[in-house]
Parts: C-alpha cells; sequence; structure tokens
C-alpha cells in the first residue's frame, strides 16, 4: 500500500529546485558583440578592413560608383535624369564604413586597447581610423550634402534623435579629422604600402580645403590652406609622376610613385571583370562608352591615347562595325591570363600626385590673383608628360602671362583630361558650377540647379521624420 | 398452521439478521482477455454501489470484500468493454473480457498524457502504427500523406532518404519556419526520418489551440506526437519482415527524337536570314536519315534506372509480471532511381517498462540510427545548373552520342542545343558523394505513485546528432573543372536534453471528475557546425581523402546553443461525463527571446459537450456518439535563432587593405540589436462537432478552425545612416483559416469486412501585414532562365503562393494579322495581356498568374478483409495548385530545345496551338512593324500549369496462411504481400512530379519545378512472420 511518505516530498522539492540550472542570457560563442570587440591592435585593423570592405563594391569593380556619376560630360549617355533613390546605395556604403570606423576611435578613446599597444601604436590606429572615417564622409558631402552627423560620440543612432547637420559642421569634422591624421600617420609605410600615410592625408585635406574654397561654400580662406599642404607634399618629395603616360596605370605602378591611396585590389580579392572595359570588338562586353563630344575636345596627345580607346586596327570609332563611341582605355592592361580569368588586379586610385600638383596649381593661381611660376611648373609638369615631352600646338603649355580667370579654367580643363573616369570630374563640375555649360546641348535642357546635390534616400526620409530632402527631389 | 407462521417468522428474522449483520462476504475470482484467454491484471472490480474495490493481480486474480446487500460488480479495463455481473451465485468469479472495438474507450496520447478519446475537448488527428508500415519507402513523414485532415504532406523530392514539407493547418510564418513539432514518446525536437515505422505504436497529431497550447512556444505549428510500442505480458514474440522493391522513374518528359530533334533544329537555324544572311542548316539530309535509324540517345533513359530496395525488420517483445520490452532492429537498403543514388539506414531500438515496486516504475527508450545517403546534386542545390544532370538530361540533343570515340564523355557540340553544359552522365555518375548521420534518441523516466491518483514522473531525455558529409567533384565534373577539383567537407553534432519533472492528479467526486498536470521543464541545446571548402587540387583520384592536396580551401565554423525552461499546467474538468471543460496555461522562458521579453506565457481553453450522454440525445437512438466542441487559445512560434537579438561583429569582410598579396582578415558590426525582440504568437478558435451512428459503424469529425499569427518576424527598415539597413522586429501577421472533415467506419463487417476513411481539408490563408513593405519578393536564384526578377511574392491581403507575371493568351491566328499588327507583330507570335490596357504590353502589365498552394486536399484509406486476404489502398490528392514549371522556358526554346511541343509549333496549317511560330528574320524586316511589346523576362503564364493531382498511393494485397499450416512450423502467423506505392497518378501537369517544389528555404518560395529529384513508382513484394 501506498503511504505518503515525507521523503517523497523532499524529493520532489529537490528536483523542482534543479530546474532551471541553465540561464536564460545568450553569451554568444561563435562570434562577440561590439562592446567586446576592439581590444587588440589587430581587431582594430581587422575593422578599417572590414570597413573599407563595405565601400568596395560600389566604387571598385562591378558594382560601379560610376553608374552614379554618369551624368557628368565624360560618360555616354548621362541624361542629367537623376531620379529619387540615385546613390542610394553609396549613402548606405559609406554609412556602414562609417558606423564601424566610429566604434572602432570610440573604444580607442576609452582605453580599450589597453596594454596591447604602446601610445605610438595607439596613435597609428588613430590616425588611419580618421583618415579612412574622413574620406567617407568627404564623399558623403559632396553628393548630398548637409548630413547626419554620426561620430564616436553619437549614442545608439538607431534609436537617437538625428536631424542634418550643415555642410560647414561636416566639414569641419573632416578638417579635423584629416588634420589628426596628417600628424599621427608615417610618411611611408615599409610592409604596407596600401595603406594611407601621412602625404596621402595632406594631399586629400588640400583638396578638402579647395573643395570648400569653391561652391557650395566658397570660404575663400581656404585657398591658402589647399595650396600650403599641397605644396608640403610636393616638397616633401615622397611621390613623383610617373615618367611614361603609359605607365601611369600599370600593375607594376600600383602602389607608387605617383599613386597615394587607391582602393586595392589582388588577385584573392580581384578589382573586377576586365571584361567590362573592352568592347564587343575586341571580346569584352564594351559596357562603358566614352561621351563622343568629350572625347572630340580633347586634343591629340599620348595621353589621350593612353587613357581612352579610339582606334582599331588603325580604325576610328566612328568607322567600327558596332559600338561606334570611344572606350575607357585607362584601366586595361596587357595580361592575356588575367583577361581569361575574369581577374583584373587595377586598383582604382583616390588620391595620386598629378592630382596633389592640379590643387597646388588651381590654389596658388587663386590665393596669388593670378599665376605664380611655381604654379605654372605645377601644371606643366603634367601638360608635359601628356605630351611626351615634346610641344603640341593644340595642348601648349601654361604660363605665368595669364590670367587668373583663364588659367583656372586651363586647370579645370587639365584636371578634366588628366583625371577623368576617377570619379572626380562630376565634383569639379559642381564645385566650379559649369555642369550646365559642359552637358552636351541635347541633355541640357535636363539641368537645374538642384541636380548639384543627389537625393537624400527615400528609406531614411519616410523613416525619420525629422530629415529633409534636398530641393528638387 | 400456527407452528407453520412461526417457521417463517423465525426464518424471516433469521434471514433479516443475516442482512442486518452485515455478514460481508469475500468474492474472488480471475478475468482473462476472451481472445486469447491471457490473464489481465490491472482490471479494477469495483462492488457497484459501494467504493469498495480492486484491480486484479499479475495472474489476473482478485479478491474483493463485498458488503452486505451488494450484489453486483462493476468490472472495467482499458480497452475493454465494461461489464457489470451479478455475484449472487457464489462466491467465485471467472470472466472474460471482450476487447472494446468501438473508438470512444481508446485511449489517446495528448500532450504530457493520455486521455479517453471520449473525453477529448480538442482538435486531435490519430493514425495508427500499422497505418504507418504500409508504404513503401519505409518513411514515417510519407506515410502521413492523406492520413489526417488538416495536414498537408509535400513530397518535394524523391530522393531516398530526403525531406518532407509537413505543414498543419497552413502556414503561420513567413521567416519563423512553419515546422511542426515532433515528440517521440515526450522527447520533444525529434526527426520522422530516423524512426523505423514498425516501431510506432501510434500517431497524434495535434492542431488545435487546446491540444497544441500545452507546448506553448513550440506549438504554433502543430504538434505530432508519436508514440513507440512496447511489448505485453506473455512470452517473447518475435517479428520479422521483409520487403522487397523496385522503383521505377513515373513518367519520363516528352522529348523529340533524334531525327525530329534536327530537323527542328534545321528549321529555327533557317529563319535567321536577316539582313541578307543565307543560313546554311545544321544537319545534313543523311545525318537525319541516320537518326531516323537508330534513333540517338535517349538522356533520361541514360540517367534514370529501375533501382531495388531491400528492407528486413527483426523484433522480440514480450513482458513478465514486473517487465514489459521490446527490442527491435531494421535495416533498409534502397537505390535511387537517379544513378548513384541510394539510401542505406540501419536502426536499433530498446523499449523497457519496469515495475521496481507497487509505487514505482522505471521506463527506458534508447533508438539509435545511422543513415548513410547519397545523390547527385539535383533542384536548387549549391551548384551551377550546368552541373546538374536532373536538369540537364531533358535537354541534351538526342543527336548527341554518350561517349566519343576514346570512350571519353562527349562534349556538346556548339552551335545548336544546350552546348554550354555538361553531359549528363558525367554529373550525375562522377561526383562522389558520402553524407553519413548517426542518431541517438534516449529517452528515460521513473513513475511514482505517491498517493491514490497522485502520481509523479520525472524523465531525461536526450537527442545526439553526428552528422558527416563529403562532397568531391572531380575533374569529369563541371564543378570540378571550374575548380580543379571541389570538395566540401562537413561535420556537425548537435545535442538535445530534456528534463520533464510531471505530477498529475486524478480524483473523482461523485459526477466531478478531475484531472490535472503539472509539468515543470527544461531543455538545453547545442549545434556545432565546421565545414571545409577546398579546390584547385593536384591529384584527382584521391580527392576529399587528401585534403592537404588541396591549393584552395576556405574554412568556416560555427556553434550555438539555446535553454528552454518551461512551466505548465492543465486542468481537465468533467461532469458526469457530459461537460467537458479543459484549461491550461503555459510559461516559457527562452534564450533566444530579447533581453527585454525573455517568458512568453501561453493559455488555452476549451469546452466539450457529449450530447450523447444526454437522454434526451439517447432516446433517439441514433447516435453511438455526439459531442460539440469548442476552443481558443494562444501559441507561440519561438521563430528566433540564436543571438539573434544581439548585435554582432562578424567575420568576412576581407579586403586587401595593406597592398600586398592576399586580403587582411576584415571584420564588421554584422546587425543591430533588438532587446524587444520575441516569439512570434498565434491565437487559434476551433469549433468541431463528432458524431457517430450505425452503433458506431460511422463516424465524422468536422473542425472550423481561425488562426491569426501576429508578431510575426520581419525585417524593419533603418534609415541608411545608421550603418544597417534593416533590424529584425515583430511586424508582421498572417492569417488561415480552414475546413477539415472526416468520414470513417466500417461500411461492411460480416465475411467480408470493409474499413474505410475519408478526409477532405481546406484552408485559406491570408497575409495581412508585412510591416512596411506592401510587398516582398522571393527570387529563384538560377541565372540563365531569364527569370532573375522574382515572381513568388507575398503581398499584403494575398495568401502564401502567389505567382506573379505576365499573361500569356497563346499565339496570334491569322485570322487576327491586322490587330497583331497594332502590336507589332506576326500570326504565329506570342499574344500577351494588356491587363491595364494603356497599349503597351511591359512591366505595368505584371500580374497574379498562379497560386501555388492547393484549394482542399483530401485522402481516401479503405481496407477490405476477407477470411486470409486482406485488400488496402490510399488515395490522395491535392487540387488548385499551381506550378511554374521553369524547365519548360529552356526545353521549348527554339535553337535549343528538345520538348516534343514544339512539334506542334504554329504554322498557317497548325495553328491551334500556344507554341510560337518560327518566324523568320526576312519575314519580319520586311513587315518593318513597330513593337509595343516590351517583356523583358519569362516570368509568363505559360510555364504556369495546374498540378492538381489525385493519386493511388498505396495499395497492398496481403494473404495469411491458415494457422493449420503455420502451425506445423511453429509459427504463430506468416503473411505474404505484394504492393505499390504511386501505382497511378492522375494529373494534367506536364513535368516529372506535381508535388516538386525546387525552392524550399522559404515557403513563400514553394511552387517552382526546377529540376528536382523525381518520385518514384514502386512495387513490391514482402512478409511479415511472427514467431
Amino acid at each position: 500500500m501506498k503511504n505518503i511518505k515525507s521523503y517523497h516530498f523532499l524529493f520532489i522539492a529537490v528536483v523542482l529546485l534543479a530546474m532551471s540550472c541553465k540561464k536564460l542570457t545568450e553569451k554568444p560563442i561563435s562570434f562577440v558583440e561590439p562592446q567586446n570587440f576592439y581590444t587588440t591592435p589587430s581587431q582594430i585593423e581587422a575593422t578599417f578592413a572590414g570597413a573599407m570592405n563595405r565601400v568596395w563594391d560600389y566604387w571598385g569593380g562591378y558594382g560601379y560608383g560610376m553608374g552614379n556619376f554618369i551624368h557628368d560630360d565624360q560618360y555616354d549617355d548621362g541624361d542629367l535624369v537623376i531620379g529619387n533613390n540615385h546613390g542610394s546605395d553609396l549613402w548606405s556604403a559609406h554609412y556602414a564604413a562609417i558606423l564601424n570606423l566610429n566604434s572602432a576611435i570610440k573604444a580607442m578613446n576609452a582605453g580599450n586597447l589597453g596594454s596591447t599597444a604602446t601610445p605610438e601604436e595607439v596613435d597609428l590606429l588613430m590616425g588611419q581610423a580618421k583618415f579612412i572615417r574622413a574620406w567617407n564622409y568627404f564623399m558623403l558631402v559632396r553628393m548630398f550634402g548637409a548630413l547626419p552627423l554620426i561620430t564616436e560620440e553619437t549614442e545608439d543612432p538607431t534609436t537617437a534623435e538625428i536631424t542634418r547637420s550643415p555642410i560647414t559642421d561636416v566639414y569641419a569634422l573632416i578638417v579635423s579629422d584629416f588634420t589628426e591624421a596628417t600628424e599621427k600617420l608615417p610618411r611611408k609605410w615599409d610592409e604596407f604600402p596600401g595603406r594611407p600615410t601621412s602625404g596621402a592625408a595632406k594631399g586629400l585635406l588640400a583638396k578638402v580645403y579647395l573643395t570648400m574654397a569653391t561652391y557650395p561654400l566658397k570660404d575663400e580662406s581656404k585657398f591658402a590652406l589647399a595650396a600650403d599642404l599641397a605644396n608640403q607634399v610636393i616638397q616633401e618629395g615622397d611621390y613623383s609622376l610617373v615618367q611614361d603616360i603609359n605607365n601611369v596605370f600599370s600593375i607594376g605602378t600600383k602602389y607608387g610613385p605617383e599613386m597615394m591611396w587607391s582602393l586595392n585590389s589582388n588577385y584573392a580579392d580581384i578589382n573586377t571583370d576586365p571584361q567590362i572595359y573592352r568592347p564587343g570588338l575586341l571580346d569584352g562586353w564594351g559596357d562603358f562608352r566614352v561621351q563622343i563630344e568629350w572625347e572630340q575636345a580633347v586634343p591629340e596627345t599620348p595621353r589621350k591615347h593612353a587613357y581612352v580607346l579610339t582606334e582599331l586596327d588603325g580604325k576610328n570609332y566612328h568607322d567600327w562595325e558596332s559600338d561606334q563611341t570611344p572606350f575607357i582605355k585607362k584601366f586595361m592592361y596587357d595580361n592575356q591570363d588575367d583577361y581569361n580569368n575574369y581577374s583584373s588586379i587595377m586598383n582604382m586610385p583616390i588620391i595620386r600626385f598629378a592630382d596633389v600638383l592640379l590643387i597646388y596649381a588651381e590654389a596658388a593661381n587663386k590665393v596669388n590673383h593670378g599665376p605664380t611660376q611655381a604654379a605654372v611648373d605645377a601644371v606643366n609638369m603634367i601638360i608635359d608628360r601628356a605630351n611626351g615631352y615634346t610641344t603640341i600646338a593644340e595642348h601648349p603649355l601654361l604660363t605665368t602671362g595669364m590670367t587668373e580667370a583663364d588659367f583656372d579654367a586651363a586647370v579645370i580643363e587639365e584636371r578634366n583630361q588628366e583625371l577623368c573616369f576617377e570619379y572626380d570630374r562630376w565634383f569639379d563640375l559642381v564645385r566650379k558650377e559649369i555642369l550646365e555649360e559642359k552637358t552636351i546641348p541635347a541633355f541640357r535642357v535636363n539641368f537645374s540647379t538642384d541636380d548639384y546635390l543627389f537625393p537624400i534616400p527615400d528609406a531614411d526620409i519616410e523613416l525619420n521624420k525629422a530629415l529633409e530632402q534636398n530641393p528638387g527631389y | 398452521m400456527k407452528r407453520l407462521i412461526q417457521c417463517f417468522m423465525l426464518m424471516g428474522m433469521l434471514i433479516f439478521f443475516n442482512s442486518v449483520n452485515a455478514q460481508d462476504r469475500t468474492v474472488s475470482g480471475t478475468i482473462v482477455d476472451q481472445e486469447d484467454n491471457q490473464p489481465l491484471s490491472g482490471v479494477s472490480v469495483v462492488v457497484k454501489g459501494s467504493s469498495t474495490g480492486t484491480t486484479t493481480d499479475a495472474n489476473g486474480r482478485f479478491t474483493v470484500r463485498v458488503p452486505s446487500g451488494r450484489s453486483q460488480l462493476e468490472i472495467s479495463y482499458a480497452g475493454y468493454q465494461k461489464q457489470t455481473i451479478g455475484i449472487d451465485r457464489g462466491n467465485n468469479v471467472n470472466l472474460k473480457l471482450a476487447r472494446d472495438l468501438s473508438e470512444l474507450s481508446e485511449v489517446q496520447v495528448v500532450g504530457y498524457g493520455v486521455q479517453k478519446k471520449s473525453d477529448l475537448t480538442g482538435a486531435i488527428s490519430s493514425i495508427k502504427g500499422s497505418d504507418v508500415t504500409q508504404i513503401a519507402t519505409q518513411r514515417v513523414d510519407q506515410a502521413l500523406q492523406g492520413r489526417a485532415a488538416g495536414v498537408l504532406v509535400l513530397n518535394t523530392d524523391g530522393q531516398p532518404g530526403g525531406n518532407t514539407t509537413i505543414r498543419v493547418r497552413g502556414m503561420n510564418s513567413i521567416n519563423g519556419g512553419n515546422n511542426a513539432l515532433i515528440v517521440v514518446d515526450g522527447l520533444q525536437g525529434g526527426n520522422l526520418n530516423s524512426l523505423n515505422p514498425n516501431d510506432i505504436e501510434s500517431i497524434e497529431i495535434l492542431k488545435d489551440a487546446s491540444a497544441t497550447a500545452i507546448y506553448g512556444a513550440q506549438g504554433a505549428n502543430g504538434v505530432v506526437l508519436i508514440t513507440t510500442k512496447l511489448g505485453k505480458r506473455g512470452k517473447p514474440i518475435i517479428g520479422y519482415n521483409y520487403t522487397f522493391g523496385v522503383s521505377k522513374l513515373i513518367k519520363k518528359l516528352d522529348v523529340m527524337n533524334a531525327a525530329d530533334y534536327a530537323k527542328t533544329i534545321n528549321a529555327s537555324v533557317m529563319t535567321r536570314n536577316g539582313s541578307g544572311a543565307t543560313p546554311v542548316p545544321i544537319f545534313s539530309d543523311e545525318e537525319i536519315a541516320g537518326y531516323e535509324k537508330n534513333g540517338g540517345t535517349d538522356w533520361q533513359d541514360v540517367i534514370y534506372r529501375t533501382a531495388p530496395m531491400h528492407n528486413h525488420e527483426l523484433s522480440v517483445s514480450g513482458g513478465s509480471d514486473n517487465l514489459k520490452y521490446l527490442v527491435s532492429g531494421g535495416y533498409l537498403d534502397q537505390d535511387g532511381i537517379l544513378v548513384n543514388s541510394g539510401y542505406k539506414r540501419f536502426s536499433l531500438r530498446t523499449n523497457l517498462l519496469a515495475d521496481i515496486n507497487s509505487w514505482s516504475q522505471f521506463g527506458l527508450n534508447w533508438a539509435g540510427s545511422r543513415e548513410n545517403g547519397n545523390s547527385p546534386p539535383y533542384g536548387s542545390a549549391d551548384i551551377s545548373f550546368l552541373g546538374n544532370s536532373v536538369n540537364v538530361a531533358p535537354r541534351w540533343a538526342p543527336t548527341e552520342p554518350i561517349y566519343d570515340e576514346n570512350g571519353n564523355y562527349w562534349v556538346h557540340r556548339p552551335g545548336y542545343g544546350p552546348s554550354d553544359t555538361w553531359n549528363p552522365l558525367a554529373s550525375a555518375v562522377e561526383p562522389k558523394i558520402d553524407n553519413n548521420l548517426v542518431r541517438n534518441l534516449l529517452n528515460a523516466y521513473v513513475n511514482f505513485k505517491i498517493l491514490k491518483g497522485l502520481s509523479f514522473k520525472i524523465t531525461g531525455g536526450a537527442n545526439i546528432e553526428n552528422t558527416n558529409n563529403e562532397i568531391y567533384h572531380n575533374l569529369k565534373t563541371y564543378e570540378g573543372k571550374q575548380n580543379t577539383g571541389l570538395a566540401v567537407v562537413t561535420a556537425n553534432t548537435f545535442r538535445r536534453f530534456q528534463n520533464s519533472n510531471i505530477l498529475t492528479y486524478e480524483r473523482e467526486i461523485n459526477k466531478h471528475h478531475f484531472d490535472v498536470t503539472a509539468v515543470a521543464e527544461q531543455q538545453y541545446s547545442k549545434f556545432k557546425f565546421s565545414s571545409i571548402r577546398a579546390s584547385k587540387f593536384t591529384v584527382d583520384q584521391t580527392g576529399a581523402s587528401d585534403l592537404g592536396g588541396a591549393g584552395l580551401s576556405v574554412l568556416s565554423s560555427d556553434e550555438n546553443e539555446r535553454v528552454l525552461n518551461s512551466y505548465l499546467g492543465r486542468i481537465n474538468y468533467s461532469y458526469d461525463d457530459k461537460y467537458l471543460v479543459t484549461a491550461s496555461y503555459r510559461a516559457d522562458g527562452s534564450s533566444v527571446f530579447g533581453q527585454n521579453n525573455k517568458w512568453g506565457y501561453f493559455p488555452s481553453a476549451s469546452f466539450a459537450w457529449r450530447a450523447s450522454q444526454e437522454e434526451f440525445i439517447s432516446d433517439l437512438n441514433i447516435f453511438s456518439d455526439l459531442k460539440l466542441r469548442a476552443s481558443w487559445g494562444i501559441t507561440g512560434n519561438q521563430a528566433i535563432t540564436p543571438y539573434q537579438t544581439l548585435a554582432r561583429i562578424s567575420s568576412g569582410a576581407n579586403y586587401p587593405y595593406n597592398g600586398t598579396e592576399g586580403t587582411e582578415l576584415g571584420f564588421y558590426i554584422f546587425n543591430a540589436a533588438n532587446p524587444n525582440l520575441k516569439w512570434e504568437s498565434t491565437e487559434q478558435t476551433n469549433v468541431g462537432i463528432d458524431f457517430g451512428l450505425f452503433n458506431g459503424r460511422l463516424n465524422v469529425t468536422a473542425d472550423y478552425y481561425y488562426k491569426k499569427t501576429t508578431d510575426l518576424l520581419m525585417p524593419r527598415g533603418l534609415p541608411g545612416y545608421t550603418g544597417f539597413s534593416s533590424v529584425i522586429d515583430n511586424v508582421g501577421s498572417i492569417e488561415n483559416k480552414g475546413f477539415e472533415f472526416t468520414i470513417s467506419g466500417d461500411p461492411m463487417v460480416g465475411r467480408l469486412r470493409w474499413n474505410s476513411s475519408l478526409n477532405i481539408s481546406t484552408n485559406k490563408n491570408k497575409v495581412l501585414d508585412l510591416g512596411e513593405n506592401d510587398r516582398i519578393g522571393y527570387r529563384t536564384t538560377k541565372g540563365g532562365y531569364s527569370v532573375n526578377t522574382p515572381f513568388m511574392y507575398l503581398v499584403e491581403g494575398e495568401p502564401f503562393g502567389q505567382i506573379y507575371g505576365f499573361k500569356y493568351l497563346g499565339t496570334w491566328g491569322s485570322d487576327k494579322a491586322s490587330e497583331a499588327a497594332a502590336w507589332g507583330q506576326l500570326p504565329g507570335d506570342r499574344h500577351f495581356e494588356d491587363v491595364n490596357n494603356d497599349g503597351e504590353i511591359n512591366i505595368k502589365d505584371l500580374t497574379v498568374i498562379g497560386n501555388s498552394f492547393p484549394d482542399f486536399i483530401f485522402g481516401w484509406s479503405n481496407r477490405f478483409t476477407y477470411s486470409n486476404f486482406d485488400l488496402s489502398f490510399l488515395i490522395q490528392g491535392s487540387k488548385g495548385n499551381d506550378l511554374f514549371n521553369m524547365g519548360r522556358i529552356r526545353l521549348e526554346s527554339p535553337g535549343e530545345g528538345s520538348s516534343a511541343r514544339l512539334l506542334d509549333r504554329w504554322t498557317p496549317t497548325n495553328q491551334d496551338t500556344d507554341v510560337p511560330a518560327f518566324i523568320d528574320e526576312k519575314t519580319r524586316e520586311d513587315a518593318a512593324l513597330e513593337s509595343h511589346v516590351n517583356i523583358p523576362d519569362q516570368r509568363l503564364s505559360r510555364w504556369v500549369e495546374d498540378a492538381s493531382y489525385v493519386r493511388l498511393k498505396n495499395i497492398q494485397l496481403g494473404y495469411n496462411l491458415p494457422v493449420s499450416l503455420t502451425k506445423r512450423a511453429n509459427i504463430k502467423s506468416l503473411r505474404l504481400f505484394v504492393s505499390a506505392t504511386n501505382l497511378i497518378t492522375i494529373t494534367d501537369y506536364t513535368g516529372y512530379d506535381p508535388e516538386t517544389s525546387a525552392y524550399n528555404g522559404n515557403d513563400a518560395q514553394i511552387g517552382v519545378d526546377f529540376s528536382n529529384y523525381p518520385q518514384a513508382k514502386y512495387y513490391n513484394i514482402g512478409l511479415n512472420l511472427l514467431f
């Protein structure tokens, strides 16, 4: 028979107490949460790689930032019809990079690296972090204007009140970040040619000042700062022009002496399929056609034929059987194996020495209200190389006898021909306010000053009512 | 006279005094089973009208004190007919109890307990173990098809050992998973594949909230309860079953023979006469004559074969006074109809139940299995379709031979046909695939009877699975050629532990009956995954066996764990067996829920009225049973994967930051945290009626249900400046409603017995809310078919399974030439519908062109017995489900396609067809029409077919050898049978199989036929032997 024994109850009580020995709070095993990351230098460096990876697809490779800049005068078919969400993928990509950089900067400021890094090492890391962040914001502010300014001090942006900060505030951050980078980065990385240097920081900061001095801020006091920084890079002598124009874009010169900082690629992480540049007649896919009017306005120089494909087998593109437009030749390089393996490892430059020379020329001219000898020398180095070190009548060297306005226009035109297809022309057209005049007549009807800014993406406008859209969208 | 009266008075007084003196007596006896004369222990013997009673012992003997004045005993025992017997005749009673065939007294397994079927208030479908063993493939999940109302079973592919999709009452979730919870002997989270069907006693499918709410955050998609067998008391019974079968492809796709193909290709090539070109036919007349003679290669015959299957099962079961046991083992060796595919399963099980003493029991169920499967890639497998033999074989030109003159695999000639694809036989035969899975399912429990009616059960269970898969594509395969050998080696372990502590109390007071269950339970599981993807092998022959020989390898690994702590309680109350109420409540604390919402609460309540117990109904003498039921409850779907609520730093964002060779490891913030994330919640209401007529010979069950699932996990957009595009949040909702009807009975009970059961179910599903989207598209990701834009959509206000595309109306007839010309088209061209009537056919004309889920499904099973013969068959079907037959896009493509339908293409003399004409370019040039038709892709209603079907799923004819014969060999019984599975399929669908679905990552994608392993037809013979 069954009697209720006291130890029955004890037993039940013990069993029930043994319950809930496992806690419900999750502790992940195969990854860490952000608050537990950024504790060693290699984790910070991995964050830099991760941040660049976020933007890589849109600027390098098939993803193509170019699709967003097709409205400048260099590409075929850019019709100045800029729709909603134009550039929204770049918005997302840059902010994703900024999110990661902010977390790294915040962790370093809080001393999370502790004893794993000396103060000098922390400075090197901080310099790189600020450099990359500044570049990301520089791209964003030029495309979109006033921005949500998210920094390491912003509390959780998914829940915080965010509005668009004016352009001056954004530039203040960019200048502060690049300046810190110029102080903390080395002039050269012996083992890591792809990393940013103080020279690259100075070059980009000079470009920032130059942009601040022109539309929309038009703060002319910045010309002097731009000229000064560009001059520092020139005087320091770490960088120089590649002598042969045909070698400027080659695999051997990817990391110098002219290239200062680029979007890197190699066989482990290729740039794109080289087929996108070649026209169908060369067995390619012909994705990037050059605008015929633009090509015809560029004088015949060795540089033109190094950068633009206009002839095949002696026939001009007008007479080709198909695809009768010029094509981009700059990023093609002669390696049939790479071509057959669909692997182009050409880098996409972000700042190079030719750009710095031209920045100097433009800025010095403005400071002096007329070209100085140094300014003339700088731009002539570019022109001379383009001409193959001979005289070409349609493409003469510049002189100190020119007026400020003529010299300025000539430098801008030189930027046009030298830095073509490098995502730079659109920004020149905007900051010099020459978009309308440089657009071919057929598309000029679509122009309005609203076009100088891309629209804030629809998703952001809808999800945050405090954000105002740019005019015209 | 006076003396006589005194005598009577004296006798009367004696008798009276005897009664008054309460001379209790002792009655004893033996109770046995009427059929086999085995003594029955545990039979309840109660003196009617008193509370005195006892139960029979192990020998069936009982002894009971009968208070004076009482003269009847009530005998009752589960599964047997109740008896009330008089004991006037003496103090020794011997009884035979007859088995109760009526279903009402059957005991049904419910969540955390058992209940008499008559007492159920919820909607539960029950399937006997014997029904499950009939299906040839020996898979429990496939055996459920057509057997239970409201349960949709899709055999989306026919690979032996492959998976089925089971949905109970529709789809509740978009991103949270829709699989029902599988519970085997109380152990949750099991798998139906590894179970040996012969070990199963019964299967219960819990459908409505009152049945499933007891499973809380795991119950929203329905629960499948499996109970395995245990031996009965008595001599050991040894059973041996053997089945031998062959399987074949059900039907081939209708493709052209070589001569017709060559002529069609030539016709297509001759149309390329634009701009003054003069095309030259590819096949010469001599070649065509040669094909007429030898027919060419039938590529489907090359890769499909007749495949044998052997299945052996051996079991020993029995019991003694205090031990019942079952030991069984099985070996299944099944080849697949696609060459180089097959499945082997070895399984072993031990079930024990031992009485430790009079108040405690110990039970142990252990089942282990080892499965080995392989198949060449098919369907949406992670390789290019160029090397997918199921896709490529029907497309290859029949003019191509299998081998070249050197014995190497033939390479398709260029210029026609799918010349970019790989040799189908090489793609099938060369990959070396070896998938191994070892499972251990262990369940141990101790049962204590503490007081009368109060018992306590402690269970401990473990489910341990180890997977080791190895795949090698050698240089003779497409993947191998691209990567110089490709190996993928994966190792996973999955461990799950469960401890349930169940307290039950049962009490009857007069007509009130209470049944209370309280449970405290904890579950823990851990999953570990690692894999290597290696390529660039120097030596091809060793392949994956020498990973050190690979030049490039990518490693990945992952690990996660989860915890579920639960408390639950249930009360079943009944009054007078007429009014039944059940209420349950469960609290689940799950580690995967967000920090702010760790605990979920799930109540349910249900009520039933057994109207047949009311006098006014029982007086009608019509109903053997009449029950009306209603239930309501809330169940949950845990839905969230571990760590999904946390922000995470993820690897995998590598970039060559340093500018040297190789990339630097990149880590980035992968997602935003959401501490509020919680389970998906389903609220379900169900009303049902069960009734029986003709003394239980006809039973009907009907249910209507309405479910609304809210808090669906969906991505909620975040502004881009946060660095994220979205965060997972609970924002969606879906509703399901439907009707289930089951009618079963014994139409004939004489010498020829016939038992039949028919179930029909409908489910109407509607997406109510998708968060801030009004529609979401699901891509089927194979390029090369011009369907790179999604065509399966979830749309607010519409059900799952919507197929979107352009409406294809057939071909333009020559009588409509001017109308066609207005569109820029010629007679014989494709005619599309201008849905928005704007004079253009373009993306704005995209509309619904089909729905892949059925309007209703049904199953009809029948069993006939006549003397020693038995015949049973199951017919099941589905109506209203459409399939997007993606393969036809290229099979019917001019210049490439091999489909016989191309022979029916439009010509001026053959206008009644929907296959467009081969119109030559010059004719088009000369017509110089301006086109208003701009269809960018192949999302056409032309490829959407009605895949409704009726299938004779199983048919089995058996013969039991007469006892006189078997007795001589000391055999208890020997049954021989022949059977067939998928014997007849009636459908208009032109693809291999109307049930197929290649993309099943999300239920919204179900409905696309893209080269999945076809189902097979099986013919079996076998025997069942009992010693």
